[in-house]
């Protein structure tokens, strides 16, 4: 579904990733794990169209995003979640939720899209009239989450959905997560810690000083001293 | 008393042809983050079209009270300025602030040239049209009705445009756009369009300002870059971006003109900077800075 091929992205004039290679296939689960500053953000940040590649190529559904506007690399279907939830703190919740239904017509009706996004975190829809700066961490984590959703996404980029969020609010976020996949929608989610690594992930990416350092299986990984060392398993 | 009504009369009238000018000014900056020093081009590009614009359709036969539709009209019809300067300005967005304004005051003599070109140095003005509507009576003072209908006017568009912002689907993506580009544009929205939307909607609000003035006023080519002084007060008072501080900083700026021209006309400006400086140093974000839009 999403393949990256040995993409080499610099901001001004540092080498940020080098040779990045990461596939995601129909309903998997992917996670990205590696520390602060490995260059976890910067690869969704690439796959977005924010940043230009210096060298490599993207592809998601077999077509080459490389040079592609943001907005229409939304509209094949990916949606993001970034690190700092970003929501939109002069929209209502609702309002948050509904964005991409307006921007992105088409394809599944716009009831049937929200009502997915509030299927998903079902709190979330007692605040819909709230302002996006009435949420708390945890809760803005879960709109983010829900507005990527109500884009009707192939895909979802998640930017460490769990990073910050009390013990108390984490089963939610899983359980969110778990329903998305059942609904048939892939996952690359970033993570830096070992731990927070889903049972349902299907494989799984280890990321250091922005070169993937191992590829595979997450039952694996944990039997590779080398790579837990790294990532504080 | 009349005098006082007077005053504040001209000083609210003046304050709402400034408004629609800052108003301008407040949603291109809060959505593509460019202070527009251009907007008092538009203001006075919207002046001088305005007056011919009467004029030809005076010509061809309209019946003197529906100048205001010529006036309108051209202001209207002067939107076509907007994608092209803001095409011109796309060549900038990424760049520093400094370049933004370098390029934007170029805009600004250069639309000076232009207006020079076309329609010469001398004043220009549509004369007493404005009288048409007659006087009213208000409070012992006597007001020209034009300038009643055009503070009107101005409320309209206000309240206008504050609904176009907070309740409508446009208006909720500009304001999403204006709070955090990138993670709208990873929602679908297409920044390109927005920003050419939008810097459009700021042209027309100048022009706009413009050809309403115009029958109170004369048409001179410095009229932009004075303008743009005290759009600059008005947003600096009332916060950069937002819309109520445009709103409140115009009305502050307009009736403290009006009253320093009336009382002591050598200390106009020098009265507005004294409140633009105080309000930097107790509120260096405005009265109500920190809004989105």
């Amino acid at each position: 579904m999403l393949t990256l091929r040995d993409v080499d992205v610099s901001i001004q004039a540092s080498e940020i990733l080098r040779r990045v290679s990461l596939e995601v296939g129909e309903r998997e689960v992917v996670c990205l794990v590696g520390r602060n500053g490995a260059g976890k953000t910067t690869t969704l940040r690439a796959i977005m169209g924010y940043l230009r590649l210096r060298a490599g190529t993207i592809e998601f559904l077999g077509r080459n995003l490389a040079g592609l506007p943001t907005h229409q690399i939304a509209n094949l279907g990916i949606g993001y979640a970034p690190e700092g939830s970003a929501i939109f703190p002069d929209l209502t919740v609702g309002e948050n939720v509904e964005i991409s239904t307006w921007t992105r017509p088409g394809g599944r009706p716009a009831p049937e899209r929200v009502d997915l996004a509030y299927a998903t975190f079902p709190v979330l829809r007692t605040y819909a009239r709230r302002k996006g700066t009435q949420m708390s961490g945890g809760e803005r984590k879960m709109l983010s989450i829900a507005r990527a959703l109500a884009l009707d996404p192939r895909m979802l980029l998640l930017d460490e959905p769990f990073e910050g969020l009390s013990p108390a609010i984490i089963p939610a976020v899983s359980r969110g997560i778990a329903t998305i996949t059942e609904a048939g929608h892939a996952i690359l989610m970033a993570e830096s810690n070992i731990h927070h690594v889903p049972e349902i992930a299907t494989r799984l990416y280890v990321i250091e000083r922005g070169e993937i350092i191992f590829a595979g299986r997450p039952a694996d990984v944990r039997r590779d001293p080398a790579v837990l060392r790294i990532i504080g398993g | 008393m009349s005098n006082v009504v007077d005053v504040l009369l001209s000083g609210v009238f003046a304050a709402s042809i400034l408004f629609l000018v800052a108003a301008g000014l407040q949603v291109v900056f809060g959505v593509l983050k460019i202070f527009n020093l251009a907007c008092g081009s538009f203001y006075a590009l919207g002046a001088y079209v305005g007056v011919s614009a009467v004029n030809w359709s005076l010509a061809a036969g309209l019946p003197r009270p529906l100048f205001v539709l010529a006036l309108v009209g051209g202001g209207l019809a002067l939107a076509f300025v907007g994608p092209i300067v803001e095409r011109l300005l796309r060549t900038v967005y990424d760049r520093d602030e400094a370049f933004q304004l370098l390029l934007t005051f170029a805009v600004v003599l250069m639309l000076e040239d232009v207006t020079q070109l076309v329609w010469g140095t001398a004043p220009y003005s549509t004369g007493a049209l404005y009288l048409s509507y007659g006087q009213a009576l208000i409070l012992g003072s006597t007001v020209p009705v034009y300038n009643l209908l055009v503070i009107g006017a101005s409320v309209l568009i206000a309240v206008g445009l504050g609904l176009v912002l907070t309740r409508t689907r446009w208006g909720r993506i500009v304001r999403a756009t204006a709070d955090n580009r990138e993670m709208a544009e990873a929602l679908g929205v297409n920044m390109r369009r927005v920003y050419v939307q939008v810097f459009t909607l700021g042209t027309v609000l100048g022009t706009l300002g413009g050809a309403l003035v115009i029958p109170s006023t004369t048409a001179i080519s410095e009229m932009g870059i004075e303008l743009i002084v005290q759009a600059f007060a008005v947003v600096v008072i009332g916060g950069l971006g937002s819309m109520r501080g445009a709103l409140v900083g115009a009305l502050i700026v307009g009736v403290l003109r009006a009253v320093a021209i009336a009382t002591r006309p050598e200390v106009e400006m020098l009265l507005i900077y004294l409140i633009v400086i105080g309000v930097l140093v107790v509120r260096p974000r405005g009265l109500f800075g920190g809004a989105a839009a």
